[in-house]
């Protein structure tokens, strides 16, 4: 039970405020923390220690602003999931725990030309069950190809682009990706052996735990015109994958830690939580992990261009249609494990920071440096929900500027995996899911138990909280048909 | 948090991510019993039979608290590189760490599933002598 201070500034903010001291009396915070949440959701955040969390990463020497946690918020390790922190680009520093071990985590949607309801539901079965054929999930899934390391460092170097190069889905796919799919600042010189040699057979494939791949249906639109934009209608049929950097992010995180902890030690720096390990900005440590961490979110992306690859042609083959034929087009890719170099107006003033984004979606409006053709409204901005309910697309606002252009990721765990085990059977959610409509595939029951439903936070209220801070604006709201998961 | 009691090691329930608390007479046991537990979480407690035998060598360049990211995270990379998980370790501390560790090739019939195991993180990470030993506590990214 957290019992630190909760300041109520309106309806959707509550701050930490600067002069709280820690739950043990010491800590010293350089700024104040605030957490996007509504009154329902108190009880909630003090049941484990994320506000800590959120009051920790405010000891970041350099921070600029506040810290701050989106209405998703969860007990992570160092930063909350759902936390977010901006640091001084010229006097701030870097901090890996702001990014987390997967690195470009992120989610990607595709829609079709299909209407769901034109769609059987044997179809939605054989569909699932190609693409689990076709993308390997599941613990220590290898992909259906296996890379020679000089291909693996030209992933690493080239993102989306590799695949799409490769045959591995079409040009204009990587338009509509958050940085066109890959990050300049890549490096392969600070990536090790290992992470290489983990990386090879793992592009391509989904991974395990909270990721999946899902066949949804739009069943609510909110803004039409965004919608139109955005190529979405009520009762379409639209894929959505959720997965990150494998074990090659996992090793690159793992093995700037190391280095962070000695970096932490040379520069001598301060700080609650040996996981919040930290360099200064222009630092040798800290331009290492930097361009590993690109390296990391690069691979993240050919990651999901595969995999879209795959998806287009289990379609292909169970409708017996082109991809083309069938308007698989991407709608947008979006990572929320991440750090950036970007320009906020803060406090009035124009300022250049390194954003961390630990389970936090970017959220940039109209104007930014996002695809032409979404100028008008925003980015599309991808909330995927829980196993089971549902997802939601949103478009990024100018109002987000005072989060760092920063919005939720998802719905938010409340229990434990443990717990939710001991608490319900997979088959059985299985059946229910079933009754509902929904065909699940997983690669075990276990994580279907794990995954519950009841085990997170309601995504419906999480994505209203955010609407309503004006973080992001909801656009539309899709629920499953078919899920496959890792 | 809810603690499940094992032998020679107790998991931790943390809301997103899955801890472990292992003992041991001295730091080699401790370490012993800290990755048996890994892999417990890994495969679901399942039996895991010594068929493959693997040397493990590190360098003790830190803190012990790093070594046991470091011992850890080496197996999670071994695991995951050659597809094998382990259920029996020896091992022996001086100026490195020199380890053995037995296993078989990971079967999803044979060893079920239990969580995959992300990475080893520093929150809450602790290593303390006591009347009886060691005990060291980890937090894993699951």
């Amino acid at each position: 039970m957290w019992q630190g201070p909760l300041n109520k500034i309106d309806e959707y903010r509550y701050e930490i405020p600067q002069d709280y001291k820690g739950e043990k009396g010491f800590l010293r915070m350089r700024t104040s923390g605030m957490i996007y949440i509504n009154d329902s959701m108190i009880s909630t955040i003090r049941k484990d220690n994320a506000a800590e969390q959120v009051a920790n990463v405010t000891s970041l020497p350099g921070i600029v602003g506040k810290s701050l946690a989106m209405p998703d918020i969860h007990w992570g390790y160092g930063f909350p999931i759902g936390g977010v922190a901006a640091t001084s680009f010229e006097n701030g520093v870097i901090s890996p725990g702001g990014v987390g071990f997967d690195i470009n985590c992120g989610v990607r949607l595709v829609r079709t030309h299909i209407e769901a309801a034109h769609l059987e539901s044997k179809k939605i079965r054989e569909l699932v069950d190609q693409m689990f054929i076709n993308i390997p999930s599941g613990l220590g899934s290898k992909a259906r190809i296996r890379l020679t390391k000089n291909q693996l460092e030209e992933v690493l170097e080239l993102g989306a682009k590799w695949g799409v190069e490769n045959g591995y889905g079409w040009e204009k796919d990587l338009d509509v990706l958050e940085e066109n799919g890959c990050l300049s600042s890549a490096d392969t010189t600070h990536v090790s052996q290992k992470a290489l040699e983990r990386g090879k057979e793992q592009v391509g494939s989904l991974g395990a735990g909270n990721h999946f791949l899902e066949i949804q249906k739009v069943d609510q639109i909110f803004d039409e015109t965004a919608a139109k934009l955005f190529g979405v209608h009520k009762g379409q049929l639209v894929i959505m994958i959720h997965t990150g950097s494998r074990g090659c992010g996992h090793q690159i995180c793992t093995d700037h830690l190391k280095v962070f902890e000695k970096a932490v030690k040379k520069y001598g720096i301060n700080l609650p939580d040996r996981q919040l390990a930290c360099s200064p900005a222009g630092t040798p440590e800290a331009d290492a992990y930097f361009s590993a961490m690109s390296c990391a979110a690069n691979f993240a992306w050919c990651n999901r261009q595969m995999i879209v690859h795959w998806v287009r042609q289990s379609f292909e083959k169970v409708l017996g249609e082109t991809a083309e034929d069938l308007g698989m087009e991407i709608v947008y890719d979006v990572c929320h494990n991440i750090a950036k170099v970007e320009e906020h107006i803060i406090m009035g003033k124009k300022q250049k920071v390194y954003v961390h984004r630990k389970g936090a979606t970017r959220s940039f409006g109209p104007r930014r440096q996002i695809p032409q053709k979404y100028k008008k409204i925003g980015q599309p901005v991808l909330i995927p929900g829980d196993m089971g309910t549902a997802s939601y697309l949103l478009h990024g606002t100018d109002k987000a500027e005072e989060s760092f252009s920063s919005t939720c990721h998802g719905a938010g765990r409340i229990m434990s995996r443990t717990k939710a085990r001991s608490q319900w059977h997979g088959e059985k959610i299985g059946q229910d899911l079933s009754r509902k409509g929904i065909y699940v595939h997983p690669a075990s029951w276990k994580v279907v138990a794990e995954e519950s439903p009841d085990a997170y936070k309601n995504v419906d209220s999480v994505v209203d909280v955010a609407h309503g801070a004006g973080l992001s604006l909801k656009v539309a709201r899709m629920i499953p048909l078919g899920v496959i998961k890792g | 948090m809810m603690m499940v009691h094992r032998r020679g090691y107790n998991i931790i329930d943390h809301t997103a991510d899955i801890g472990v608390e292992a003992s041991g007479k001295n730091l080699e046991e401790a370490f012993e019993n800290l990755a048996e537990s890994m892999f417990a979480i890994i495969t679901d407690e399942s039996v895991i039979e010594n068929k493959i035998k693997k040397e493990i060598v590190l360098p003790r360049d830190s803190d012990t608290e790093q070594l046991v990211v470091d011992w850890l995270s080496e197996l999670l990379y071994l695991s995951d590189v050659s597809g094998l998980v382990f259920g029996k370790f020896r091992v022996k501390l001086n100026d490195q760490l020199e380890a053995l560790a037995w296993g078989e090739p990971y079967s999803r019939h044979k060893h079920g599933y239990g969580a995959a195991i992300k990475a080893v993180t520093y929150h809450l990470l602790s290593a303390k002598n006591n009347k009886n030993g060691v005990t060291i506590r980890v937090l894993f990214d699951v």
